[in-house]
């Protein structure tokens, strides 16, 4: 715990500040195109924000080292604080929410691209503001990419020793690169490109290049921030096919992706295992819910089985945009949605939830404690990608998981301490920390947060920065041991 | 050595045993016989058809199929013969209902299967109604269950000897703890004695506190085994104080492993007290009891009635008995999410309640605990410890996988249950307290009112049967059965 990782926080926490600062500076565009009279208030958002940035990064310049892993918890947890802190400043300058408890929930739902709003209606915002959300998820995306790839390498963390074996390498099929650097910057390269490609894509499809980009810029990061009232149920057919493309993208594993487009194809063929439960998953999820539309609710096949598709791929790539109010939905099925919801995209993509991967490996290790039931002498390891997992990996991952639990169960309890009732706790709770967005009644659906109290939005905005961070980076800053000496 | 895999399933042993399970079950049908005659309540004939065919199918199973049978029982026969054994004295145990004409097929096999299962949700309305023989079934039902149909096997069966230690495991799984003595059939025969002993105890002191012989005998049997069957459908609300309290002592008692209170009563009180088990379940009554009182009295309930409310349920839910007494006027929704809580935590291990069991979540919780250490201190080697004893990591990852599959099966009970048409906290609800073998679940509501399991569509029912069985067998030896290791027709 020197002072000089103190110090070396601040520096890159200023640096992420000053690429903030200089995003919302973006937002200035459409604000002089449409003309909606918010070109001040974000100028003067995004410059104070740049300018504290440039400041802290500029005093602290020559602190560049964390000696101390604890200090990776704290720097993790501080950027996204900061990050939303920050964020709110566009929120509040235009007018377009005076609480600070609603900005800071929006805020923070934005950067860990959560995708759970307080705004009723989004198409009465100005146009810098609507940028300014689905940017913030882009950004959001970015940053965990970037932890994700650059930091755990470096960390070394057990919490993160499943990303290091698959997204940085402990073989070399994930290793895409020798240096950490150049590996973010493919990664990052990467999601910029399929960045561009969606764009691309919606704008052929008939998309305005406004709305292409705040639709890329929303999904292709799971974060589900709509500029339409209606969410997805606004674009065409074709169009929403595209976007659940980006949303399946969104769940998969960047190494894959580096791999798949850079035509890597044969390190990626026995590397399979976690990709092809992801879409399993899928599969059987748009399957039952196309049932449960075309004859629960007398939809035609073909839109029964788009909505399914579309709002699938949105569930387990906790992304959160919605193709129709599923709030009116069959029951089962939205129940349906809390779990995958809570199984989540691959490890190592910007999805949120617990990671398929997770549940993976959970579900082989009860088969391997049948079978050592059994065989009490037999050495028969989790396998996964036909590689045994480490049995110390085997044991994170469930610890991972109870964390998880309790962490829900704990928030559970707190939002109803705050009058919300149980239905809409539960899937407020599984909204936010899963990092989908819409919970069940109220919340759910087409609706939105805004009838919460402070204090549960406060609870939400917590749950969120929990689940985004996967809850164990930022418990242990609450750990008394870690502020010792 | 040869592994089990490599030979034959032995079919005449799981037969033999079953068989003798059955002809017990029949022995205690045809009492009930000599009962429903004396009493001449008008369920002879029930019982005397049910006692027919259990005594039959249990002698061929017994002199037919089992005849021959080694008495060696090895790994996949231990299993089998858990989930074999179960089901049979299921389907057994609903003869009665169903030849006496109260309820059909599937109503009759679910108060059968939530009997043994001593878990206490009931889909008869009016059990006043039913003849006092066919009562003291559905809670004999219990009694039976409580300590576990495998126990009762190798108490018959002494000399199970080299398989009985996985029979035990199978039932009890997962409590890894001292045995009561290095033999197993020692160690099982001391626990029925306890076991027994404690219920005339508790018919003792409710026939001193002024209950008739019949009302104790049923009492007695459903709270000792933390079953929850009641023989009036008002509850325990006409129960006089001293009932009331005889019934929260033993409530209590009964959810406290086994052991321990043999370990009590023999005056080993130096393993009684470093018990830490002993110490969370007392911790865990005493703060969720002093929080719900509290949370009544914050509702405008009167001090006396919360806290009267408040150390019934608390009881009542910690040892996963599962009785309802009348609320208070006012109720708190956080008593809801405390009894929630309380129902997944379960009682100790080694005890007739079920739930997670607290040694298994102690252990859990000291793992992450040395696993947040780690975080901040990774060179550190750590070891976890129960009662000054190391908890070997395999052993950890066991009851991970536990807990893991025990939460996915409240998950996956929820979706059926939301299938048939409940909304989402009741069906978690109920999926839960029917898990945790506790028997009424404590809706987040204020209804309210004790769940009628006889509305429910026959899915619903179906999934609950399979949920309390998971629960009462721990879930792996049900699940092996259909894991293909266990395939009983590989060689």
């Amino acid at each position: 715990m020197r002072k000089e990782s103190f110090k070396a926080i601040l520096h890159f926490v200023g640096r992420m500040l000053m690429a903030e600062g200089a995003l919302m500076l973006l937002c200035l565009v459409p604000a002089l195109h449409f003309g909606d009279g918010t070109a001040l208030p974000v100028t003067a958002a995004g410059g104070f924000t740049l300018t504290v940035g440039a400041f802290v990064a500029l005093t602290f310049r020559d602190c560049r080292t964390i000696d101390d892993r604890r200090m990776s918890y704290l720097l993790v947890t501080m950027l996204w604080v900061t990050m939303s802190l920050f964020g709110t400043l566009p929120l509040i300058a235009t007018g377009a929410t005076l609480r600070f408890s609603d900005a800071f929930f929006e805020s923070m739902s934005g950067v860990t691209s959560t995708g759970a709003t307080i705004f009723g209606s989004v198409e009465v915002l100005p146009s810098s503001v609507l940028l300014w959300r689905s940017m913030s998820q882009w950004f959001g995306g970015f940053g965990i990419i970037l932890i994700v790839v650059a930091l755990s390498p470096s960390l070394g963390i057990n919490r993160y020793s499943l990303y290091t074996a698959e997204a940085s390498g402990a073989d070399n099929t994930g290793k895409t690169a020798t240096s950490t650097t150049v590996t973010v910057r493919r990664m990052l390269v990467v999601y910029v490109v399929l960045t561009l490609v969606f764009i691309a894509a919606l704008m052929l499809s008939g998309l305005h290049f406004w709305d292409a980009v705040n639709v890329t810029f929303a999904n292709i990061s799971s974060g589900g921030f709509s500029i339409y009232d209606n969410s997805l149920a606004a674009l065409t057919n074709v169009q929403q096919y595209i976007v659940a493309l980006a949303m399946l993208l969104s769940g998969v594993n960047f190494t894959l992706l580096y791999l798949f487009f850079t035509f890597r194809w044969g390190r990626i063929g026995h590397k399979l295992d976690q990709f092809a439960f992801y879409i399993t998953l899928c599969v059987c999820a748009v399957a039952f819910v196309t049932w449960a539309l075309h004859s629960r609710m007398q939809l035609p096949f073909s839109d029964a089985l788009r909505m399914a598709t579309v709002q699938s791929v949105s569930v387990l790539s906790t992304t959160g945009s919605l193709v129709a109010d599923t709030a009116q939905w069959w029951l089962p099925v939205t129940y349906l949605f809390v779990v995958l919801a809570l199984c989540g995209g691959m490890a190592g993509s910007t999805s949120g939830g617990l990671k398929v991967m997770r549940v993976l490996i959970l579900l082989r290790n009860v088969k391997a404690v049948l079978r050592s039931r059994l065989h009490p002498a037999a050495v028969d390891p989790v396998r996964l990608n036909g590689k045994p997992v480490l049995p110390h990996i085997v044991t994170n991952v469930m610890v991972v998981f109870f964390v998880y639990v309790f962490t829900i169960i704990f928030t559970v309890l707190a939002l109803m301490l705050c009058g919300i009732n149980a239905t809409e706790s539960i899937g407020a709770t599984v909204g936010c920390i899963t990092g989908y967005g819409p919970g069940l009644g109220l919340s759910g659906g087409f609706g939105c947060y805004e009838a919460f109290t402070p204090a549960a939005k406060w609870v939400c905005s917590f749950a969120m920065l929990l689940g985004r961070l996967e809850c164990l980076t930022v418990l242990v800053l609450l750990a008394p041991r870690f502020w010792r000496r | 050595m040869r592994t089990a895999v490599n030979h034959r399933f032995n079919f005449a042993i799981v037969s033999r045993l079953s068989g003798q399970l059955l002809i017990v079950l029949a022995a205690i049908l045809a009492s009930l016989l000599a009962l429903s005659l004396w009493a001449d309540d008008g369920a002879a004939m029930a019982f005397a058809f049910s006692a027919a065919v259990v005594a039959v199918v249990g002698s061929l199973l017994r002199f037919g199929f089992g005849r021959h049978a080694a008495t060696e029982l090895r790994g996949r026969e231990s299993f089998w013969m858990t989930s074999v054994v179960w089901l049979l004295a299921m389907l057994c145990g609903s003869l009665p209902y169903m030849f006496y004409g109260a309820e059909g097929f599937t109503n009759a096999l679910f108060e059968s299967v939530s009997g043994f299962t001593t878990t206490g949700s009931s889909v008869i309305a009016r059990p006043e109604q039913l003849p006092p023989s066919l009562q003291l079934w559905r809670c004999a039902t219990q009694w039976l269950g409580g300590l576990g149909l495998v126990l009762l096997i190798v108490a018959i069966n002494p000399r199970l000897a080299s398989g009985s230690l996985q029979l035990y495991d199978a039932e009890f799984s997962g409590t890894q703890q001292r045995k009561l003595h290095p033999h197993i059939a020692v160690s099982v025969s001391r626990m029925w004695r306890i076991y027994a002993a404690v219920t005339v105890a508790m018919v003792v002191a409710l026939r001193l506190g002024g209950e008739s012989l019949f009302q104790s005998v049923c009492l007695a049997m459903s709270t000792v085994s933390t079953g929850g069957f009641l023989t009036s459908s008002s509850g325990l609300a006409g129960a006089n104080a001293s009932t009331m309290t005889i019934v929260i002592v033993f409530m209590f008692l009964s959810g406290v492993n086994v052991a321990m209170i043999y370990n009590f009563v023999t005056f080993k009180w130096r393993r009684f007290w470093h018990n830490e088990e002993l110490l969370v379940y007392t911790m865990l009554f005493v703060v969720a009891t002093a929080l719900c009182t509290t949370a009544f009295v914050a509702d405008g309930n009167t001090l006396e009635d919360s806290a009267r409310f408040s150390v019934f349920h608390v009881a009542s839910t910690v040892s996963t008995c599962g009785f309802f007494i009348a609320r208070p006027a006012h109720w708190s929704f956080l008593v809801s999410v405390v009894t929630f809580l309380l129902m997944f935590i379960g009682a100790s291990s080694g005890s007739t309640g079920g739930g997670l069991k607290i040694r298994r979540l102690l252990t859990l919780v000291k793992y992450m605990r040395n696993y947040v250490t780690r975080m901040i201190h990774p060179n550190v080697v750590f070891s976890i410890k129960i009662d000054h004893e190391t908890v070997p990591a395999e052993y950890v990852n066991k009851i991970f996988a536990f807990a893991f599959l025990y939460i996915s099966f409240v998950i996956g009970g929820g979706f059926v249950l939301t299938l048939c048409g409940s909304n989402i906290p009741e069906a978690l609800s109920m999926a839960a307290a029917n898990m945790a073998n506790l028997g009424p679940s404590p809706l987040m509501d204020a209804a309210g009112s004790m769940p009628v399991y006889s509305v429910l569509p026959l899915p619903a029912k179906l999934t609950l049967m399979v949920l309390m069985l998971a629960g009462r067998l721990e879930i792996f030896a049900l699940l092996a059965i259909f894991s293909p290791a266990y395939n009983i027709f590989r060689r």
